[in-house]
């Protein structure tokens, strides 16, 4: 494994623990490097910790790890929060000149740093952050002009002298290690490359995947963690035409977004669990009226307000089973980060297509992690745009009733009826909530009631005969031990990998995006001896499904505390479970 | 949009299942003649609706509709009238749709000004769950579920779209054909959001706000000469509540629609058939 160094800055929430951190991230990246971040916050404005953990690498980072080499603590609570992480040799960055004392666990390499004041020598103690990175490049071995590069692209907006400034604070940084500790120092260095990187998280790239994909309108209320799709896309989706509303509520977010899908646009509404139980009252509509919709639920820890900036994966049984009555509904579930840029494009080509909402389930490990990409991972030349069986006024005979109306449900073979979007001549049409025959009208008729529930999952069967619902995989194909998941768990999953098998432990894994429709896993889950079902939550529901599909127990990694899980950690429970099997 | 549009190509094949008199025969009338009078087509008019008997007018008149869920059909009618701006929106409520489950929209709807028409058959009891109070039934009016009245106020929707900052504030009365058509038409005429609360009796379970009842009482604006452009007077009609008055309360001519505050105007079902061609500068900034 290559090189790699885990660095976090943490504080009070409001010390510009994540500016900073992004910095970082930013010139980690420019660098050549691989970055892998994460955040770990509190669910208020001011106080509360709150730290920004970077893992960087010149191999790809997939995963967070129980390892801190350099930490800048500003305050004691940082130390104490990650005292378990850091190790002999690990450089705690700290301000003595503050009012606290630090206390530096044994072996732990203190570096005192009047941040303060060298922040105010440079112009301004608000820059105390950027001193500490300055340190923390000199510790690292890192070159600090990369740093002047993510400074500019931060604060150029707000002057060129603000700019200097900042580059100023970081060489006090450096300068004053260099005196003070150059002899007390482990080795650290980080190699650059030639390589250029991207570094973005999974709620832009849902928003970047979902302009190039033709979305233009977007309706929203602002809920952690899904808000930065709806920022990412303000300012962005209008360069294409489109909009952004801030509804009043997530129930006017999801009418507003049907009413502009029903206009014939790609529309989306992004929120997380507390949002789509209120969404759920529409979604019925949405979905008996067959208007194509993505609605996307960055999962976070619930029931109720839960734990809104903690990870959890416990709605899928909602997106599947979600509101009253029965419907077709498709669940896709990205596992990667750029994976949310895909499946974002594919859930507006199968929302239109088969003309169902599509819930588009993320979560808030992905949402809120950044990490490099090559950037031709998001070719933008491979994107398709199809928007299934729409007619205009030269095709529109054909789904005409015998008295010239139009019947947007028509009882077509393959269930999937013509669309005319308003405007088109002859199309007039009326859609409802109620059941409806052909025309759009209600009716209780027996035989019709019948003929557009069956027409409705007819749509299902074309689906899951006509796309391909795949999944990825991972380690020994011919393995005995089997480990599938869902969601962001892949990158923990992938690392836990090298783990295992530095133990000489041979695990085949697999990584599903599709919840519903999904994979045939029965021979994979019937060809081996040990079957782990691992998810960021206490009921195993991905687990149940797949014992429903494949009608064999299986056993399950569930996590609930609301932390994501480390590929070391992961590796070490996927071990004790294939152990317990074996002197059981 | 054809000039020769009469406001029967508005009706649909389907006969409404009102009761026999309801004054919402009246109202959808007039709508569907303010429609054709002011140049638009059933393929170029979209009419959204919500639950109750308001709710079903969809199913009556021709055109694109969306029959949705209870209280929510103003958020409908935003997406449909953002996404397309070519398209005429008209809304339909009832006093318990608008103005109870649907009342955050409402005030929302109006402060937010998209160039739409609300049409609210106000008839002040629950009809189709059969004869409960209504945001609007008076204090002391007996139903199933106010056996005593319901001992609060009314919800006085003019006021509150006075206060929300409405830009077009109208009442009319449904069994007033020509009254009713010419504010519905100026209500679709206006830059901005119409909003019109009509009175549209319920023959079946309101025996106290009747045909009789209102063209005894009603004071039309235009006999008053009231000024519409005037704020201050359209708040002393509104706040004068031994008054039912019928007209345009108030009309601001210098309203800016939602769309052209925000620059909106292309029809966003045309995308193009693959990324923009420029969405590599989308990635090109993470860089």
């Amino acid at each position: 494994m290559a090189e790699d160094l885990n660095w976090a800055i943490g504080g009070e929430a409001g010390d510009g623990i994540d500016s900073t951190g992004k910095i970082f991230a930013q010139a980690l990246s420019r660098a050549g490097r691989h970055v892998f971040t994460s955040k770990d916050f509190a669910s208020r404005i001011r106080g509360g910790y709150t730290a920004y953990k970077i893992r960087t690498s010149t191999d790809r980072v997939r995963s967070v790890v129980d390892r801190l080499d350099i930490l800048v603590a500003l305050t004691q609570r940082t130390i104490d929060e990650n005292v378990d992480e850091l190790h002999d040799g690990s450089v705690v960055i700290y301000d003595g000149e503050r009012s606290w004392d630090a206390e530096i666990p044994e072996g732990v390499v203190g570096v005192d740093v009047p941040l303060k004041s060298l922040a105010e020598d440079a112009g301004g103690a608000i820059m105390r952050n950027v001193v500490a990175l300055g340190a923390a490049c000199e510790i690292a071995s890192f070159s600090i002009e990369n740093l002047d590069e993510a400074l500019a692209k931060r604060f150029s907006s707000k002057g060129e002298k603000l700019v200097e400034n900042n580059k100023q604070a970081a060489r006090l940084g450096q300068e004053y290690v260099q005196e003070h500790y150059a002899e007390d120092l482990p080795e650290y260095s980080l190699a650059e490359t030639d390589e250029d990187y991207v570094l973005l998280n999974g709620d832009e790239a849902i928003g970047m995947g979902a302009i190039a994909a033709g979305c233009r309108f977007y309706s929203g209320y602002p809920i952690t963690p899904a808000t930065d799709v709806m920022e990412y896309l303000t300012g962005r989706i209008d360069r294409y035409g489109g909009h952004v509303v801030q509804a009043e509520d997530e129930l006017s977010a999801i009418n507003m977004a049907l009413g502009a899908a029903r206009s014939g646009a790609r529309a989306m509404t992004a929120t997380s669990g507390p949002g789509i139980d209120l969404m759920t009252e529409t979604f019925g509509l949405v979905a008996t009226s067959e208007t194509p919709l993505v609605i996307c639920d960055v999962m976070r820890s619930g029931p109720s307000t839960g734990m809104p900036t903690k990870q959890e994966q416990g709605d899928l049984n909602m997106a599947l089973y979600g509101g009253h009555g029965e419907v077709p509904r498709f669940v896709l579930a990205p596992t990667t980060i750029s994976e949310c840029f895909h499946k974002t494009i594919e859930a507006f080509n199968l929302a239109e297509k088969y003309q169902v909402p599509v819930y588009l389930v993320s979560d808030l490990a992905m949402a809120v992690t950044e990490r490099t990409f090559r950037p031709e991972e998001f070719d933008m030349d491979e994107v398709e745009v199809e928007r299934g069986n729409v007619v205009d006024e030269d095709d529109i005979d054909q789904y005409l009733d015998e008295q010239d109306r139009f019947q947007p449900h028509y009882d077509a073979a393959d269930g999937i009826s013509p669309r005319a979007f308003p405007g088109t001549e002859g199309g007039a049409h009326m859609s409802t909530g109620l059941e409806h025959n052909e025309l759009g009208r209600r009716t209780e008729d027996t035989d019709e009631r019948i003929k557009q529930v069956d027409k409705r999952n007819r749509k299902v069967e074309t689906a899951q005969r006509e796309e391909e619902w795949d999944y990825r995989e991972y380690g020994d194909a011919d393995a005995d031990a089997l480990v599938i998941s869902w969601g962001s768990n892949e990158g923990a999953m992938v690392e836990a990998l090298d783990y295992l098998d530095d133990e000489g432990i041979d695990v085949r894994f697999i990584s599903v995006p599709y919840i519903f429709p999904r994979p045939d896993l029965t021979e994979a889950v019937e060809a081996a001896e040990q079957v782990i079902v691992v998810e960021c939550n206490e009921q195993g529901q991905f687990a149940d499904l797949l014992e429903h599909d494949t009608l064999t127990r299986l056993k399950r990694v569930n996590k609930y505390n609301g932390v994501r899980f480390k590929a070391d950690e992961l590796a070490d429970d996927i071990k004790a479970k294939l152990e317990a099997e074996v002197t059981a | 949009m054809s000039s020769d549009v009469r406001f029967t190509d508005f009706k649909s094949d389907k006969q409404p299942t009102w009761c026999p008199g309801c004054g919402d025969f009246g109202t959808m009338n007039g709508m569907m003649k303010a429609l054709a009078e002011t140049g638009n087509d059933p393929d170029n008019t979209f009419v959204c609706a919500g639950i109750g008997c308001s709710g079903k007018i969809g199913t009556y008149m021709h055109s694109y509709a969306l029959h949705g869920v209870h209280g929510r059909a103003l958020p409908v009618g935003t997406g449909v009238k953002l996404a397309n701006p070519d398209l005429e929106v008209m809304v339909a409520g009832g006093d318990g749709d608008g103005y109870s489950i649907g009342a955050g929209h409402f005030i929302h709807a109006v402060r937010r000004n998209v160039d739409m028409t609300y049409v609210v058959m106000d008839n002040r009891i629950y009809g189709l769950t059969k004869g409960q109070a209504s945001p609007t039934s008076r204090e002391d009016f007996e139903t199933s579920t106010t056996p005593e009245g319901p001992k609060q106020p009314p919800v006085n929707p003019l006021a509150l779209a006075l206060a929300a900052g409405g830009t077009f504030i109208a009442q009319s009365f449904s069994s007033d054909a020509q009254r009713h058509t010419e504010i519905v038409k100026r209500a679709v005429e206006h830059d901005g959001f119409g909003f019109v609360n009509v009175y549209s009796p319920c023959v079946t379970f309101n025996d106290v706000d009747t045909y009789d009842y209102f063209r005894d009482s009603i004071v039309d604006l235009d006999d008053e000469d009231h000024d519409p452009s005037d704020r201050d007077a359209a708040k002393k009609k509104i706040l004068d509540a031994d008054k039912e008055y019928q007209g345009v309360i108030y009309e601001d001519e210098n309203s800016v629609p939602y769309s052209d505050l925000h620059g909106l105007d292309s029809n966003m079902s045309e995308i193009p058939d693959g990324a923009p061609e420029d969405a590599m500068d989308l990635v090109r900034e993470f860089y």
